[in-house]
């Protein structure tokens, strides 16, 4: 099974022209999938653009000093990063600028002329993400590819963004631990819209438990509505806590189009076949394993 | 554009000088670099900064402001390539992103130079250096803000590219082959990853050959394939294809870049020249925008206008749907302006003192005819002289005065230019008159300028200074609601005359305070009070004077 194939069939059930792969954590294995829907959309003739919230893809993760893979881009796929991360050979088709910055100099939109390893460094808020998919599109990207950060997709998924959720096991202390995250995050970004008809309470900007909790007791029955499902400032046990005990929904709902697994960490390891069929279970999602080519 | 000596921070601050600062910036890092080092004119530079002024005039007349707006935004998104310049002129091989802005700089400067191409005494910003990079880097042009380093560069970058691309080929298919085989055995699709998992139980004659066990567990492991000899070969094949079309692309880089490292003293000189014009045109949209004029600089110390205004305010009382009525002064020496609350009697000094910040500057001021002479320090005294140093706050409002005084007397300045906003307010009448009158004679036997404003009265008279009343009050509004400040302010505007005049004779000044108190909504019990209370010290002044004879 050509996993990065079922995921593009997925996202393209969505009419979703933008991917979003968010992690539940570091090493969850987001770079991986993200390259294998890369990889598929070339084969579907679909022009692909790549670009990240932050930075990914680079040879080395940047807080642990260990390997982490790169991106190998194709030569025609457009992808967006930042200056002092374009490779210098083989040459890249710099097509345009977009004065966004970051760390590492300017955000410039190009196209990979041959075969060339990229790090791909993007824009630290969701306005520049904004930015660069527009900008990815203009240069005909047919998918853009997010490799991103769950806390700053929201703003950007909502309009037309499919959301590949990956559950790693970094920095868990037990499975039972890894699946409940996953699970907590399916549930977070699959929060339901509203009802207009039933009652409802609108909170603007972050949620958080206490304020939750202190509205459902005032009326259990009462819709409590966040503008996006970023904006539950809770993850985890809390937000699966939270969401027995008060209705949250969401004014603008985010489609998670399947989840993956990579059931292989640096400190721990666990079976992948029933980390895949645990995590389906538990949220409802289609769900891939990447490495092992599963499906559950 | 920095204040330097010309203006004491009370006067920067009275002055609103961020403001112009803010109206005057140019819109790319070029211009920004030239910008921050202009300095005022000082006495003596006269017929330079007149020059300059009338320069900028004479283009706010003939170019289109769409023109200079256009260009100010691309100027704003041209890239500062100066350090890339350097690094040229330094023997350093440039990289792409510099060639596309150095590409952007090309543009940039063809695009200013045609649009002062109509103004005759313009300079030109390119040179001989620019047009040979432009020459050279045009080959890498793509679409409107890209650059790639094109095969048209060098004929060899085609070659090593086919190479290149021939034994990535070559590589792919060799471990594509590889991959397949072991797919294959292992029953899957495809394998597309470095890294794979395969699960115990679906390995029951263990694994193909080529396969490396990364990591084991009881259930599954963690594999990568080994490349075989032929994959290897292949590999080897590709990185030395790739390394020697590292070495022509840098070759190709290495000889743009010395173009720009021959040129680098001349690209410089377009780099400053750019920023020189990016100021200029900055000054003209001021100019444009504001409807400024060029003044007659003198060598006299005078500030003389016709329809001046202090822009800020005027801005302000725009966006408030009020109409700022400019004024006219002619300022020699010392002078004294009085008048009422609220008449603007501060807007004259800040008028004022605008007028010979712009003139210091060689700008065009905001009024219609002016004759001004240049200062070397504009210094602000009285209201809105804010507290310094920490030790200042200790002291009252009149100290503080004094200090500030003590230190603009004592700089060392050929011509200063004092503005006095009811300097000495906060003390004895009789001693604060005698101390602005002093003053001013000071001033005048400096040979400077200044101008009080004050409600003392004989101040002008007294310190043989020039004597200016804002008109006032032309009738006292009446039926305005109490509290209601915004009708109050409103129908104060209507009926105050702000024109400022000289003054006849040695009238006494009218402060109109009472029947503003009243319009601004206090007790009308309190103003009564006040009225008989003035109305009979008026009574028993008139007693105690000697009969006329």
């Amino acid at each position: 099974m050509h996993v990065g194939t079922r995921l593009l069939e997925l996202i393209r059930l969505r009419g979703a022209r933008t991917v979003f792969v968010v992690g539940t954590g570091k090493n969850a294995g987001k770079t991986v999938v993200a390259r294998a829907i890369l990889g598929a959309a070339r084969e579907a003739s679909l022009q692909p653009g790549i670009c990240s919230i932050g930075r990914d893809g680079e040879s080395e993760d940047v807080i642990d000093g260990r390997a982490k893979p790169r991106y190998l881009l194709a030569p025609g796929t457009l992808a967006a990063t930042a200056r002092g991360a374009l490779p210098r050979t083989p040459a890249v088709e710099i097509l345009d600028r977009t004065a966004i910055g970051t760390s590492v100099g300017e955000i410039f939109i190009c196209r990979s002329r041959g075969f060339a390893a990229f790090e791909i460094v993007g824009p630290p808020a969701a306005s520049g993400v904004r930015e660069v998919v527009q900008a990815l599109r203009a240069q005909g990207a047919g998918l853009v590819i997010v490799d991103g950060a769950v806390d700053r997709v929201a703003a950007v998924a909502v309009e037309d963004g499919a959301i590949i959720i990956a559950v790693g096991v970094h920095g868990r202390e037990s499975f039972d631990e890894v699946v409940l995250a996953g699970r907590a995050l399916a549930a977070k970004l699959m929060l339901p819209v509203y009802d207009p008809r039933q009652p409802v309470v609108h909170v603007r900007g972050a949620l958080l438990p206490e304020i939750a909790l202190a509205l459902a007791a005032e009326d259990p029955e009462r819709q409590i509505v966040v503008e996006d499902p970023t904006r539950v400032a809770a993850g985890g046990r809390t937000f699966l806590g939270l969401l027995e005990r008060a209705r949250l929904r969401t004014a603008r709902p985010l489609s998670v189009a399947a989840l993956t697994v990579n059931a292989v960490g640096r400190e721990r390891a666990y079976d992948p076949q029933e980390m895949l069929q645990c995590l389906a279970a538990a949220t409802g999602l289609p769900a891939f394993d990447v490495f092992a080519a599963a499906a559950a | 554009m920095k204040s330097g000596d010309l203006l004491d921070a009370a006067a920067a601050e009275a002055l609103e000088f961020g403001w112009l600062r803010e109206q005057i910036a140019p819109a790319g890092a070029y211009g920004r670099r030239v910008f921050g080092a202009l300095r005022a004119f000082v006495p003596g530079d006269e017929a330079r900064a007149a020059q300059a002024a009338e320069r900028i005039v004479r283009a706010a007349a003939t170019l289109e402001p769409e023109r200079i707006d256009a260009l100010a935004r691309r100027l704003r998104a041209t890239p500062d390539v100066t350090p890339a310049i350097a690094r040229a002129a330094a023997g350093d091989v440039l990289d792409d992103p510099d060639f596309l802005e150095l590409l952007r700089l090309c543009d940039a400067v063809r695009e200013t130079d045609a649009l002062l191409a109509v103004f005759p005494d313009a300079l030109r910003c390119g040179g001989p250096a620019l047009d040979a990079l432009a020459v050279a880097l045009e080959p890498g042009r793509r679409g409107g803000h890209g650059f790639y380093l094109d095969d048209a560069f060098d004929r060899a970058l085609a070659q090593a590219r086919e190479a290149d691309a021939r034994a990535q080929a070559a590589f792919e298919t060799a471990r594509g082959r590889l991959y397949e085989r072991v797919a294959r055995a292992l029953g899957r699709e495809a394998i597309t990853d470095e890294q794979f998992i395969v699960m115990r139980a679906d390995l029951p004659n263990g694994l193909p050959p080529g396969v490396r066990i990364v990591r084991e567990a009881p259930t599954y492991l963690v594999c990568e394939i080994e490349l075989d000899e032929d994959a290897l070969a292949a590999l080897e094949r590709r990185e030395a294809a790739r390394e020697a079309l590292a070495h022509v692309e840098e070759t190709v880089r290495a000889r743009l870049s010395a173009i720009v490292r021959d040129g680098a003293a001349d690209l410089e000189r377009t780099c400053s020249a750019l920023g020189g014009a990016d100021v200029f045109l900055a000054q003209v949209r001021f100019a444009q925008r504001y409807g400024c004029t060029a003044p007659e600089i003198v060598e006299d110390a005078c500030v003389a206008f016709d329809g001046g205004r202090f822009l800020p305010l005027e801005e302000r009382l725009r966006d408030a749907g009020r109409t700022y009525v400019p004024i006219s002064l002619d300022l020699h020496g010392t002078a004294v302006v009085t008048g009422p609350n609220m008449g603007g009697k501060s807007a004259c000094l800040r008028t004022c003192g605008m007028i010979a910040l712009c003139a210091a500057f060689g700008l065009p001021v905001p009024a219609r005819r002016a004759r001004v002479g240049l200062f070397d320090t504009i210094a602000w005294l009285g209201i809105g002289t804010a507290a310094g140093g920490d030790d200042e706050g200790l002291l009252s409002s009149f100290a503080r005065e004094v200090i500030h005084l003590r230190v603009a007397l004592q700089r060392p300045t050929r011509r200063p230019l004092l503005l006095l906003d009811e300097f000495a307010r906060t003390t004895g009448p009789s001693e604060g008159k005698a101390l602005l009158v002093a003053v001013l004679a000071e001033v005048r036997r400096r040979g400077a300028c200044a101008l009080a404003a004050t409600h003392l009265d004989g101040v002008a008279e007294a310190a043989g200074a020039a004597h200016f009343v804002v008109r006032g009050l032309r009738e006292v509004p009446r039926g305005i609601n109490a509290g209601d400040l915004r009708g109050a302010l409103e129908a104060l505007a209507r009926a105050m005359d702000y024109s400022v005049l000289p003054a006849a004779g040695t009238d006494a000044a009218t402060s109109d305070a009472l029947a503003l108190a009243e319009l601004l909504g206090l007790d009308g019990s309190v103003v009564a009070a006040a009225r008989a209370a003035l109305y009979a010290e008026r009574r028993a002044a008139e007693k105690a004077a000697p009969p006329v004879e």
